[in-house]
């Protein structure tokens, strides 16, 4: 069997409950190595708690977990590391516990923070860094041990933009040089162009397992917020006047922010411009519009509300 | 071998506190100031009372500062290492990297002795340094060839506080507070030692008790050779006496401890606080 072809890590049918809560019930995943896996679902979904039995720090009360190599933990916390000593030594300090000797323990901490980027910030006390820096160096104590799995728990949750980018380049690099990444996320948007694949985890059990393509065409029609007014001031445009404008292009109805506001929806088959060209040539001039929920947002909504119906 | 490895690791736990300590340069300075503090309200009480009223170490009376350093000085070695011992875990889930450390390939049994260590080195270091200080600021009639053997008496009793400092451990991982328990139960180690009074004032009954205590055979032990100048003649006595207490707290503790680790995997609540 080639490499490609193994998983780095294999759930089978794994049941946890604590007391009366069933946090897992019956979950299956596989990811293969060189693959970012995100693991999707809202609060309570299980997904902390599937981490937390795949690295090993819970048991499963029934089934199996299979792990071809060792296992890198990125975990949710901004405190998981010692924050009156040095980026540095916190390294040296794991790479020891994870069995190696001083010296080497010392050179793959340099190495290391030279691949995330913190060289120069290797001995200032980790109290000090940024939780973008916190994050980065987290990365690379999973990464002490040249992981074949990496699980990231809620990596970019605080963090701004900029610094989640170079998290996920950081991992996206990882995974190109066969690291199987397990990626837990509630930021649904920052899966799109990153993850190959999503399991989607509500109430203890997986709802939905594919590709983010897949996923997004889970999600209903777009919507958007939009503004619209006519020419005569004295007379606000309603829904009503709005939808025979617009005939089966799209469907609008009162918007939750008062008069002269609106949801508009495109049918599928019509695109929102086509929409927006026939109320200008009904007389109505569009002042402003956002696209109200985003693609893989809906889709998480959506998913979400199907198996709550 | 893989004793050897888990072994070798309770040397980067120490780096780590090392470090760490060094980062509050000042709070190790305040703690030291705190006891001289302490000690020199003693010296002021130590006027008061008349030394015949205490025990006699090698045929003569000794003052109660000399009597009360010492006492102090242990007091302190049982409350802090007791403490350091039992909280050990619950700090590292309290700072949220008990996790990070259990990922690793790390017994708990480690990440609990690797945590205690250098304070276990450290907090006796610090109080042999106060009593030395002491005793040479204020005149102290200490015997230094009372030195080693007290090093030994001291290093009989670590073990049984060890296997106390287990016994909380268990207790604070089931229970997750366990404050109440360890202050407890310092107290009463304390207070039947004769660390800061002579068992004479006690009633029979809790003297008899105190005979079994390791904490005042330590404390007497250490009080005959620094200040009666006893050397190592009574350090068999106190060893004999001491060992097979330190057996039985390990054994207890070391029981307590799994059984609550087991319990806690089992829950799966060894990560909550």
């Amino acid at each position: 069997m080639q490499w490609e072809d193994q998983a780095a890590v294999s759930v089978r049918g794994v049941v946890r409950r604590f007391g009366k809560k069933t946090a897992l019930g019956g979950v299956d995943l596989e990811v293969r190595p060189g693959e970012i896996h995100a693991l999707l679902g809202p609060n309570g979904a299980g997904k902390t708690t599937l981490t937390r039995i795949i690295c090993g720090l819970v048991d499963p009360e029934v089934g199996t977990v299979h792990r071809s190599g060792t296992v890198g933990l990125v975990p949710s916390g901004d405190r998981t590391l010692y924050l009156r000593i040095s980026g540095r030594e916190n390294l040296i300090f794991f790479g020891r516990l994870n069995g190696l000797r001083t010296r080497a323990a010392k050179r793959r901490a340099d190495d290391l923070l030279d691949a995330v980027g913190l060289a120069e910030a290797a001995k200032i006390p980790v109290g000090r860094y940024s939780h973008g820096m916190q994050k980065r160096l987290s990365v690379a104590r999973a990464l002490l041990t040249n992981p074949s799995l990496l699980l990231v728990d809620e990596a970019t949750h605080d963090l701004d933009p900029a610094g989640a980018v170079q998290v996920r380049r950081l991992v996206e690099e990882l995974a190109e040089r066969g690291t199987a990444v397990l990626w837990t996320t509630q930021r649904v948007e920052e899966i799109r162009g990153f993850a190959h694949n999503v399991s989607f985890l509500l109430g203890g059990t997986v709802c939905f397992v594919g590709t983010v393509a897949e996923l997004i065409a889970r999600a209903p029609s777009q919507r958007y917020a939009v503004s619209i007014r006519n020419g005569n001031p004295a007379h606000a445009p309603d829904a009503a006047r709005l939808q025979l404008a617009l005939g089966i292009a799209a469907s609008i109805s009162a918007g939750p922010d008062g008069p002269g506001h609106f949801l508009l929806e495109p049918a599928p088959s019509h695109a929102f411009g086509s929409a927006i060209v026939r109320l200008a040539e009904a007389g109505f001039v569009v002042t402003a519009c956002r696209q109200e929920t985003a693609e893989i947002e809906s889709a998480f909504l959506a998913l979400t509300a199907e198996v709550a119906a | 071998m893989s004793a050897l490895r888990e072994t070798a690791k309770v040397s980067a736990f120490m780096r780590r506190d090392l470090r760490i300590m060094l980062s509050y340069r000042m709070a190790a300075a305040g703690e030291l100031a705190g006891m001289a503090g302490q000690a020199i309200a003693f010296s002021f009480v130590a006027r008061l009372i008349d030394p015949s009223r205490l025990p006699i170490y090698g045929g003569t009376h000794a003052n109660y500062l000399e009597f009360v350093v010492i006492g102090i000085a242990m007091n302190m070695v049982v409350i802090m290492m007791l403490h350091q011992l039992a909280t050990a875990i619950r700090n590292e889930q309290l700072a949220g990297t008990l996790e990070s450390l259990l990922v690793t390939p790390t017994r708990l049994a480690t990440i609990q002795t690797g945590s205690a260590a250098f304070q276990l080195l450290f907090i006796p270091l610090r109080m042999g340094l106060f009593v030395g200080i002491l005793g040479i600021v204020f005149g102290l009639d200490y015997h230094v060839s009372g030195l080693l053997p007290s090093i030994a008496i001291l290093l009989g009793f670590i073990p049984f506080l060890w296997g106390l400092g287990l016994l909380s451990a268990g207790a604070i991982l089931t229970f997750k507070r366990g404050n109440g328990l360890l202050m407890t139960g310092g107290t009463v180690l304390g207070l039947a030692s004769g660390a800061l009074f002579p068992l004479t004032l006690f009633p029979a009954w809790v003297r008899t008790i105190s005979q079994a205590n390791p904490l005042a055979i330590s404390i007497s032990g250490i009080r005959e050779a620094l200040i009666g100048g006893a050397a190592w003649t009574s350090v068999g006595t106190d060893m004999l006496e001491l060992v097979p207490l330190a057996i039985v707290a390990l054994a207890l503790g070391a029981i307590v401890f799994r059984w609550a680790l087991r319990r806690e995997r089992r829950l799966g609540t060894l990560g909550l606080y």
